[in-house]
């Protein structure tokens, strides 16, 4: 691993290693050894030069200290320039300071030593340096800060999600118990009652079966009502592009759905954003006043974004008792962002954007994922 | 009348063949998944097939997938289509697979016996039978506004009747009125909007359906 190379960051909250980047690919570092070479050159023919007269003065360690200089320069500063941002300046002033000092000792000793007077400039530096070190070690660097807010981030949505999960557990259990399994109970209540009558009473017989008929017909819509809160079975079926036209089909309102999803999503994304689709166009109906509405979904470059627009009156709002703050929890788990446009008079758009990948793109509607 | 049921849950299969043969029905194949569907529907003589929207592999929609490629294979050929939900979505891709000879109900209309057993000859015959959820959900979408808004709440429970694929006599039980007073109500519908009047049952109810789909999407 080169020292230039990050480990990879999950989540779009921190930016990508490429952003603001100093040049610091190989090009440079080829580069650098192309000097080196000629220098190494330039030092010989020089010397040779100066062999051929044989003055007194040995000059030539003159060139050599300016083309080392100057080699000295550019690889301290690529040395910095690739260390992880955040401790990019400091290393820059260690490297140059140390080029300086190197300068201040080497001249003084070329020319002819005597007193030592880089004993001057050496401390300044190094105080600036050591300041540079106390600031930089008060103030945590960026990437440090970045880390804190996501780690922050990560913990609220965590208990949010196990918030919400705790709170759609609870609902579904009362609704198999208060609906379907107290059906089930008084079913087989009926359906005693009536074995026993058949031998005394049998005329009794027929409306405790009608009821019975009618009973597990409540329960078959009460327990499809519950599925359809957890999975809607169109999509596990069909994925989201399905699954919202399905919903959009659903909604006593025209409602144009447009995709470019070539593929499916992952299975919890896929629920989270139809979940959020959905809301949106119940708060559409509840809310708008709107006469037509439209979802646009789109996955490009790993982001699907998901517009839910509509003509009505506008003026919605996150936080405002919309249910739209759940929407953008639900969405903040998977690093998902919800954006609100909604002018009084209108129309809204709101914006939802997911990080996610796309599965291998579907043929038909029949290929589910096994 | 023979027909072949493909539903992969065991204690259904055997239920819906009990029922159709207590019907007299002749069950010539009763199967559990898609291909075995598609074999008895190439070697078999069928007159209609029941088939459940979920079977293996997957257990998505593969058996209304199967639906859909056998009518293709056979222009027309009978199928009803049951699901323990309705979609309105996969109502139309099966209305589009062909005219008519459609059925697309919840599991729950099983339940009642002559009911469904009605439906199943009915769409043998060619007609198109859907249930009412996914029916009323079309026509409630248009309640609002154009010029379905302009029908009598009576007419708008016509419509819904017709778009089920019920016939004149079929109508006027469910709604307990005279069949003279359902003809009356459907001319009004018509009128209203705009319908060419068919006196074939089957035609009706593709036109009613064609404009619930035509007017929505508009």
């Amino acid at each position: 691993m080169t020292a230039g190379q990050h480990p990879s960051r999950p989540g779009p909250r921190l930016r990508g290693p490429g952003r603001g980047a100093w040049p610091r690919g190989s090009g440079w570092g080829v580069w650098l050894v192309r000097q080196a070479a000629l220098s190494v050159v330039v030092a010989v023919a020089v010397t040779l030069v100066w062999a051929q007269a044989r003055p007194q003065y040995f000059w030539p360690r003159w060139v050599w200290f300016g083309l080392g200089v100057n080699l000295a320069v550019q690889y301290g500063v690529r040395w910095a320039v690739r260390k992880p941002r955040g401790r990019r300046g400091f290393a820059l002033q260690l490297a140059l300071s140390a080029v300086y000092v190197a300068i201040d000792v080497v001249s003084w000793a070329l020319s002819g030593g005597g007193f030592f007077w880089p004993v001057f400039s050496t401390p300044v530096v190094a105080v600036a340096l050591l300041a540079h070190a106390w600031w930089l070690q008060r103030r945590p660097p960026a990437r440090e800060r970045e880390l804190a807010e996501r780690v922050a981030a990560l913990r609220r949505t965590r208990s949010g999600v196990l918030d919400v999960q705790a709170a759609e557990l609870k609902r579904i259990e009362r609704d198999l118990h208060d609906g379907a399994q107290a059906r089930m109970v008084s079913l087989a209540m009926n359906l005693g009652l009536a074995e026993h009558l058949l031998s005394s009473k049998p005329e009794a017989v027929a409306p405790l079966l009608a009821e019975a008929r009618a009973t597990t017909l409540t329960a078959l819509e009460e327990l499809r009502t519950v599925m359809e809160g957890i999975q809607p079975p169109v999509l596990a079926d069909r994925g989201l592009v399905g699954a919202v036209e399905a919903v959009a089909l659903d909604l006593a309102l025209p409602v144009r759905v447009e995709a470019e999803v070539p593929g499916r999503l992952e299975a919890p994304v896929e629920s989270a954003v139809y979940f959020a689709s959905a809301e949106c166009l119940a708060n559409v109906i509840k809310h708008s006043g709107a006469t037509r509405a439209w979802v646009h979904l789109a996955h490009r470059a790993g982001t699907l974004t998901v517009v839910v627009g509509d003509d009505g009156s506008g003026g919605a709002q996150l936080g405002a008792g919309t249910g739209l703050t759940g929407v953008a929890r639900r969405l903040e788990v998977f690093d998902g962002t919800l954006t609100v446009d909604s002018p009084p008079g209108g129309p809204t758009r709101v914006t939802m954007e997911v990080p996610c990948a796309l599965s291998s793109p579907k043929t038909s509607p029949s290929s589910g994922t096994a | 009348m023979r027909v072949v049921i493909a539903e992969d849950l065991a204690l259904l299969r055997d239920g819906l063949t009990r029922l159709l043969e207590a019907h007299d029905f002749e069950v010539v194949a009763a199967v559990g998944d898609p291909e075995a569907l598609s074999r008895a529907l190439a070697e078999e003589d069928v007159d209609v097939a029941v088939v459940d929207v979920r079977m293996p592999p997957t257990f998505s929609n593969e058996g209304l997938v199967a639906a859909l490629a056998a009518r293709e294979r056979r222009p027309g050929l009978p199928v009803v289509v049951l699901s323990q939900y309705v979609e309105q979505l996969y109502a139309r891709e099966l209305l589009s697979s062909g005219e008519g000879a459609i059925g697309y109900l919840l599991k729950d209309r099983v339940g009642n016996v002559p009911d469904f057993v009605d439906a199943v000859r009915q769409v043998a015959r060619g007609a198109t039978v859907l249930d009412p959820k996914v029916v009323s959900a079309m026509v409630s979408r248009l309640g609002g506004s154009g010029p379905v808004s302009r029908l009598t709440p009576r007419e708008r429970e016509v419509l819904s009747q017709m778009a089920q694929g019920r016939s004149n006599a079929g109508i006027a039980a469910a709604l307990v009125v005279t069949e003279n007073a359902v003809s009356k109500h459907i001319n009004s519908i018509f009128g209203k909007l705009d319908l060419p009047t068919a006196t074939d049952d089957n035609r009706r109810v593709l036109a009613v359906l064609e404009y619930l789909r035509t007017e929505e999407s508009s």
